[in-house]
This record gives structure tokens, sequence and C-alpha cells, in this order.
């Protein structure tokens, strides 16, 4: 990753947890002047950072701006092809429909689809999701993987473990885990939905449109009423702003890795790193199907991804498609 | 030699690893274990039987033994049309069925609609990676073969089109 010395001082502010740092102790660490730290944070102040000053113990970062940095998602990005076309809206109706068009128009493996507000963010069944203005990170991935069609269910458990240790490596004041099938929860509560959706023909995948939203900079009261106590956001459990676009490049990269290693060498390891993460199993879970409810103990995920729950018979049911809560 | 069981537990520790070709000998004996095409062969669900038309009545069968039967339809299907003439949809992937976007929404198509090639059938979802099924044939609905939320599986069909 190639930092430049403004990024250096970003980093500084945000790993403060909100505490002031004084002017002369950033000078002396990266061995610039004053006026250079200064001209810094005028850039950063341009760029949306808003700062307090406090008396005799320097600065305060107390805002991140409200947009994603394109300029700078290519600076952090490790990755060959993931994110290296993104298409950036202010607000879209949802970027997975903008990736169905993509898709129709040939994007190319990798491209990234990511707005600041979705006017009709969707999740499983049409549910309507929540994407608050320049909060959370909304986007969509457009993959293009050499596999069969009935192999790509299981990339949605990839995208789980993708994001889940991207979020380990970035934070350290929570430990997130996948819910079944690719949902991350901290504490029981719901930061990131995943729904991906599949353009194929009988036997060839066209494209899979990855669509992730994560909930990064909301406070509590940003979120409605009746999401309060099932939702919650990464800067609320880290407990300090979060700048969204390292998140992202993070998000990014994790998935190319473990997308190609899903690809070349199948599903195995990365059911392991799925099952690391996992706040499922061991745990008592209420399985709703279109058609019944199934209750029991969550024993194991199969080779291939399926739940499988032991009912209180005894009976152990696989589950394909469900909404999952932990009891 | 090598016991059975240690053969069975090489390959599985292999199999889970990114390794793709193993080598190991003791003893004279060598075991090698090489990876299709670097990739770890995933089972593939084995394709149903297609069942033929005039068994329709009867509910598909799933592998899936848990999955409960859905409940035989009590109408007769109508004989006219020979099974020869009739295109099968099938089901790209193990999953659930569902013949509207959501619970409260129209099915997408019904018996008698008129379909082209790139029209909408049903959506098929496994652990949330939804798949449009397109009919990739122009003509009509002639019967729904599955019920909404049952499970389906790889190649099973879903819809017989007679085309035109």
């Amino acid at each position: 990753m190639h930092f430049t010395m403004k990024d250096e001082i970003l980093k500084r502010f945000l790993n403060a947890n909100g505490e002031p740092i004084s002017g002369q102790a950033l000078a002396d660490e990266l061995q610039v002047s004053r006026t250079a730290i200064w001209k810094h944070l005028q850039t950063l102040k341009q760029e949306g950072y808003e700062f307090d000053t406090v008396k005799k113990r320097g600065y305060k970062l107390v805002t991140v701006p409200d947009k994603v940095d394109m300029g700078q998602l290519q600076q952090f990005l490790k990755t060959k092809r993931y994110g290296r076309q993104v298409h950036y809206f202010e607000s879209v109706e949802s970027t997975q429909l903008v990736a169905h068009e993509l898709v129709r128009e040939g994007g190319p493996d990798g491209t990234v689809i990511i707005a600041e507000h979705q006017t009709a963010g969707r999740g499983r069944m049409m549910r309507e999701w929540e994407s608050s203005e320049g909060k959370g990170i909304w986007m969509t991935i457009i993959i293009r993987p050499e596999i069969a069609p009935h192999q790509a269910p299981q990339f949605t458990l990839v995208t789980a473990v993708a994001v889940v240790n991207a979020m380990k490596a970035m934070f350290k004041n929570f430990t997130p885990e996948i819910k079944w099938p690719n949902d991350i929860l901290v504490n029981g509560k719901k930061t990131t939905g995943i729904l991906t959706e599949m353009v194929a023909e009988a036997d060839r995948i066209q494209a899979l449109l990855i669509g992730i939203g994560i909930n990064v900079n909301q406070q509590m009261d940003d979120f409605p009423e009746p999401l309060q106590s099932i939702a919650t956001s990464i800067a609320i459990e880290e407990g300090e702003p979060i700048e969204r676009v390292h998140l992202v490049a993070n998000v990014l990269d994790f998935l190319e890795h473990y997308s190609d290693m899903y690809v070349k060498n199948g599903f195995g390891f990365i059911k392991t790193l799925w099952e690391d993460s996992s706040g499922t199993i061991g745990k008592r879970v209420k399985a709703t199907t279109l058609r019944e409810v199934v209750e029991g103990e969550a024993i194991s995920i199969t080779e291939n991804g399926v739940l499988q729950i032991r009912q209180a018979n005894g009976e152990v049911k696989g589950i394909y498609s469900a909404d999952i809560e932990i009891l | 030699m090598f016991k059975v069981q240690e053969i069975r537990e090489i390959i599985k520790l292999v199999d889970a690893s990114s390794i793709d070709e193993f080598v190991y000998e003791a003893d004279g004996a060598k075991v090698k274990l090489k990876k299709k095409n670097g990739v770890t062969e995933v089972v593939a669900p084995k394709k149903v039987e297609e069942a033929p038309v005039a068994q329709v009545a009867a509910p598909a069968p799933t592998a899936v033994a848990s999955i409960p039967a859905p409940a035989p339809k009590v109408e007769t299907p109508a004989p006219v049309e020979n099974a020869a003439d009739l295109h099968k949809i099938t089901s790209p992937m193990v999953g659930t069925f569902y013949q509207s976007p959501n619970p409260e929404a129209a099915p997408y198509v019904k018996v008698g609609d008129k379909v082209g090639d790139e029209s909408i059938v049903c959506i098929v979802e496994a652990m949330k990676l939804f798949n449009e099924i397109e009919a990739e044939i122009k003509g009509e609905i002639v019967e729904i073969l599955v019920q909404d939320g049952q499970l389906v599986e790889y190649g099973q069909p879903l819809f017989l089109v007679k085309a035109e």
C-alpha cells in the first residue's frame, strides 16, 4: 500500500480515537516541519475532514468526509482486477440495477459500482435495505468466475469470509461473526448484508453480482427506530469514525484473494475460514423458509456450504434458503 | 502398506488444502494424489431423472429426503401434448424455487402465458445467491412442475413449454 504524507497524518488522527494530537508531535514523528503538517491539514479540510483546535494540546479530528475518494481507493488497492474499474455515484436506485446494465454491456471481472446513497436498496425477498447517505458502503462487485453455475452459491460464503477478515485486519475493538450464510454481525447485531445475483446460461456463468452493504459511520439515531435493536455500525462498535475508502480497499483485496482461491482450490479451505468466524455453528437457531420453520442446533455446514440443523427429535435437516434467527 | 483409513485421512487433508499434488512414500509403499485441473472436484449433484409427462401429477422427486414432498396435485394433466414436443426449463442448481420476486408479488408466469428467450420465469435461490431463470425459448407455458418454495435439484425440470 502506498501512503502519502497526508495519508500518514490522517491515519494517526483516525487511530487517535478522537483524542487531540499536537502539531509538533506529528512534525517530529514524521520528520517534517510544522508548516508542512499545517498545509496537509488544510488539504484534508478541503476534502471534508473537520478538526477542532484544542488549546495547548493540538488538533482533534471530529468529522470524516461523506464521500469515498476514488483517487485514494486506487492508491490503497493491492488487487489486480477487483476495483480497478469503478463506477461511482452520488445517488442511484440500487447498485445491483446498475451492475445488471454493466454486465449486459460487458463490464470486466472485478468492476465495482459504489454509491453514497441508494434510493431503493434491496435485501432478500426485495426487502428494503436502509442505505443512508455517506454513512455506509453500498457497492456491487461484478465477477466472472470460471466455475459451473451449480458451484456459485458457495460464493456467498466466500464473500462473507472476505468481508469478515477485512474487518478483523482493520478493527481491534470488536469481533465480527458470520451468521449463515453471509450476514456479518457484531454482538448479535447486523453490520453487513450481502446479496448475490447470478446471470447465467444453463451451463455457464456470465457474471455474479455481489451486493455488499456495510453500516460504517452511522450513529444509533441514524437508524430508523425499528432497526435500532437489530442493527449496528462499525463506528459504534469500534468507538471512532472510520474512513470508508480504507475498508472498501481491504474488502476488495480480501475478496479477490479468496475468490481466486475458491476457483483454484475449491471450497474446503474457505469452509475452514468460514467456520473460524462463524457465529452460527453450535448455537440454537430458528430457520424460517417459505414453507416451514426449522428449529434446533446448528451443527455444521456441509462441503457445499449447506447449513445442518439438528432438531429436537434428532433429525438433521439441510437448509439451503432461510432467514436464520439465533436463539 | 497404508491402511485405507490413513489414505482416506490424507485425501481429506489434501482436499481441504491448497496443495495440487501430493506424493508420500514410506516403507516401499507410495501414495500419489493429484487434483484434477488443480481444482478440488466438487461433487456435482446428480441430475434428476426427468419424469415423463404422463407422470406429471406425481410430485417431482427431491433428493433431500428431509424436505416434505409437496401435496400431490388433484387434477390430472390434460394429456393433449406429446412429451417430445415440449421443451423443459430445468434448474441450473440446487436451491429453492420461487415463482415470484417476493411472497406478496404476482408470479412471474402462469400456465398459458407466452414467454420469449429472455422472459424471467422464476427465481432459484441457495445461500442468498439469487438466480433469475430465463425461458431461453419462445413459446407458451404448458405446465409448472414444482411448487413455490420447494427445494429443487440440479437439472430438475421446472416448466414445460410448448415451443413456437
